[in-house]
């Protein structure tokens, strides 16, 4: 099966993903091997590079090791190495990814059957892979770099966490999107921001925009619910709150709100730019955009993911570029990545392969 | 009725040492009403809890967070009268809580009754942590220092002294941090030193390895105690306390639930309605501590336990310290 064949095969089994993934049509996966590797063929046929031609090579075996926080960076890692004709050895995390399950029953056959998934690690697997590709912390990138061998190409996604930053919004009509990042997949993405600093156009400008962004948080609940939260969930979330509410009673430069009987969101207004621990699901902070940013937000600034901008202009990227996100994009789509996203401002099929030349 | 502090004082060391009985529930509501009357900041926390200087019952009482000694002046009297503030060590950030006293005769008085109370090994102890002269900010140097003399503290500016150790001849009781004692039997291991103590001989442990980047389980860690020292897990005692109480909680074994003094109680409650859950059921760990007379009664800890009965089993507190994104699942997996 050529590049082609793959893409279609895929678009079909990710359709029913639409809204994960974004749109799958084979030409938009065709668009993306065209993008990283200059041609849509070059996995398939010689293709001309200056003076001589080129071909790519899809390493024979692709080892993931994702996390499941949520089913993006599987599918999305998962289908890079399906588009590339590799064998692909998918480590789950404990519970699997149903939505992984349910992509794999979507292919035909005789590509179904380069896939093969397990919750617990094979010891075989990791020698068997020309490519590693690791989701995870520091630390767990660190193992696994460990453990390849120079010969093997290793990828690794490490932690991250994203940010919005409202440069200009007096209509507050950012608002709603700003809800929509934060809310959907209740923050376990490494896309989902954290926090959302807004410029003081005027005094008093970013509490009012936490007011008006919790409203938005409410309204985007009442049509999307929360998922469930486990014990340990609900009590960093009411802790949460309750330190917020005691400093909220004698502090002015603190404000809190909290939505629904069941911890559904929660929006609190603090002054200092620390980029703070925030427990997730839904709990979002909003802060004063300070002068110094890079240098005021604490040590998450070397860990951050994506930008969302509001307005999203190239002038605003430059001016964020010291945060060095793999992503800048409009608060509202800080969900929705396209297929070309550098994640982790890596190629993602172009890291892959390896080229082989030839001169007539 | 109007207690001062001093009254109060002197009515609580009383009943700590067992010169003169009280009523817990009665003294919460007393400490309740003196520090609502003295402490701006616990005053205006009740009344955002909706709770005056006289509530009904001493579970009305408001636990205020722990991380707001972080934040506020908890203090129940004149900062001029303070004779001693301890501190927490302080995550990134944030900064450090504070603790001040007026007097520490009832946080000494705590230790040691607390101790005698439990049935906790009798000395001699030797303690693997600061002294409170190397460690003035420390209740929990201070707490060891007010159970050991300091020339039974053998680990002076971090450097345990193994010698001490191997001199020994009679039981005794070890005392220190759990983090102290992974140092120790790491070190052990890696001068390949196994020692058995004398026949008898006990630990106690305590805190966690917060910001250490270290995780063992306290099974792991007794099997540890064990393997390098001889002592069996149920001779090994694990302490729950904070800087925020003045009070201490103890369990026995790996399995052991904690129990308290008569004068603090643990109550496990849901984390959303507050409300006590049932035997067996998990949630977030709250104290009322009626030796807590200079800062706040009630204490809403960020800890996870099981309810049993009048004690509790600590579950700790789930793992949230630093901004998180994708990594979770398979950092939880490598672990």
């Amino acid at each position: 099966m050529n590049t082609s064949g793959r893409a279609s095969a895929v678009a079909e089994a990710a359709e029913p993903f639409r809204a994960l993934l974004g749109p799958t049509a084979p030409e938009d996966l065709l668009a993306w091997v065209r993008s990283e590797l200059g041609n849509a063929d070059a996995l398939d046929r010689w293709v001309d590079h200056g003076k001589s031609k080129t071909k790519a090579v899809a390493p024979a075996t692709i080892l993931h090791v994702v996390s499941g926080n949520t089913p993006h960076a599987a599918l999305q890692s998962l289908i890079g190495g399906l588009l590339l004709g590799s064998r692909n050895l998918v480590k789950l995390p404990r519970g699997g990814i149903i939505e992984v399950d349910e992509f794999l029953a979507g292919l035909p056959d005789a590509m179904r059957s380069t896939v093969e998934t397990a919750e617990d690690l094979p010891s075989a697997w990791l020698a068997q892979a020309e490519a590693v590709i690791v989701y995870g912390s520091d630390e767990t990138i660190a193992h696994f770099r460990g453990l390849v061998s120079p010969s093997q190409v290793f990828v690794g996604h490490g932690h991250r966490a994203s940010l919005g930053i409202v440069w200009d919004d007096p209509a507050f009509a950012s608002c709603d999107g700003a809800a929509r990042d934060a809310s959907l997949y209740d923050q376990q993405g490494c896309l989902s921001p954290q926090v959302f600093y807004v410029r003081e156009i005027q005094p008093g400008f970013a509490r009012e925009y936490a007011e008006k962004l919790a409203s938005s948080m409410e309204r985007f609940n009442r049509s999307h619910a929360r998922g469930p939260l486990n014990v340990a969930e609900k009590a960093e979330i009411a802790n949460l709150r309750a330190a917020y509410r005691f400093r909220a009673a004698g502090d002015l430069r603190v404000a809190l709100w909290e939505g629904g009987a069941n911890l559904d969101w929660t929006v609190v207004y603090e002054e200092d730019s620390w980029f703070p621990a925030s427990p997730l699901n839904r709990v979002i902070f909003v802060k004063p955009l300070p002068e110094d940013f890079v240098n005021s937000i604490g040590p998450a600034a070397a860990h951050i993911g994506a930008v969302g901008l509001c307005p999203c202009t190239e002038d605003l990227a430059d001016r964020f570029a010291a945060l060095r996100p793999s992503r800048f994009c409009p608060i509202g789509s800080m969900q929705d990545p396209h297929w070309t996203w550098h994640n982790g401002g890596i190629p993602r099929l172009a890291s892959l392969v390896k080229w082989v030349d030839f001169e007539p | 009725m109007s207690h001062s502090a001093v009254d109060l004082e002197a009515q609580v060391l009383a009943w700590i040492e067992g010169n003169r009985p009280a009523d817990f529930a009665e003294t919460v509501l007393r400490l309740h009403a003196f520090q609502y009357r003295n402490n701006s900041a616990y005053r205006l926390f009740c009344g955002q809890s909706g709770v005056g200087e006289t509530p009904d019952l001493w579970r009305d009482v408001p636990c205020v967070p722990q991380s707001a000694f972080k934040h506020a002046d908890l203090r129940s009297f004149s900062a001029d009268d303070t004779v001693k503030t301890f501190r927490t060590s302080g995550t990134t950030g944030e900064g450090f809580g504070q603790h001040h006293f007026r007097t520490l005769e009832i946080y000494e008085a705590v230790v040691r009754e607390g101790w005698r109370r439990a049935n906790m090994p009798a000395g001699p102890f030797l303690v693997i942590a600061p002294h409170p002269d190397e460690s003035p900010h420390s209740s929990l140097s201070h707490m060891l220092g007010t159970l050991a003399p300091r020339d039974n503290f053998i680990a002076a500016a971090g450097v345990i002294d193994i010698e001490r150790l191997k001199s020994i001849d009679q039981p005794v009781c070890l005392l220190g941090t759990a983090l102290g004692f992974l140092n120790l039997f790491e070190r052990m291991e890696t001068s390949h030193l196994t020692l058995t103590l004398p026949g008898g001989s006990t630990a106690m442990e305590t805190g966690g390895y917060k910001g250490s980047g270290r995780n063992v389980s306290r099974g792991d860690l007794y099997d540890m105690f064990g393997d390098r020292l001889g002592i069996s897990p149920d001779d090994i005692y694990n302490e729950y306390g904070m800087t925020e109480l003045s009070s201490q909680f103890y369990a026995r074994g790996p399995q052991g639930l904690h129990h308290g003094p008569p004068w603090a109680r643990a109550v496990v409650a849901d984390p959303v309605t507050l409300r006590e859950v049932a035997d067996g059921e998990t949630g977030i760990l709250l104290i009322y501590d009626a030796a807590n007379v200079g800062s706040v009664v009630g204490i809403r800890t960020q800890d996870l336990a099981v309810k049993g009965g009048e004690a509790f089993q600590l579950l700790g507190r789930d793992p949230s310290a630093l901004p998180r994104g994708c990594s979770r699942a398979a950092d939880e997996w490598l672990r």
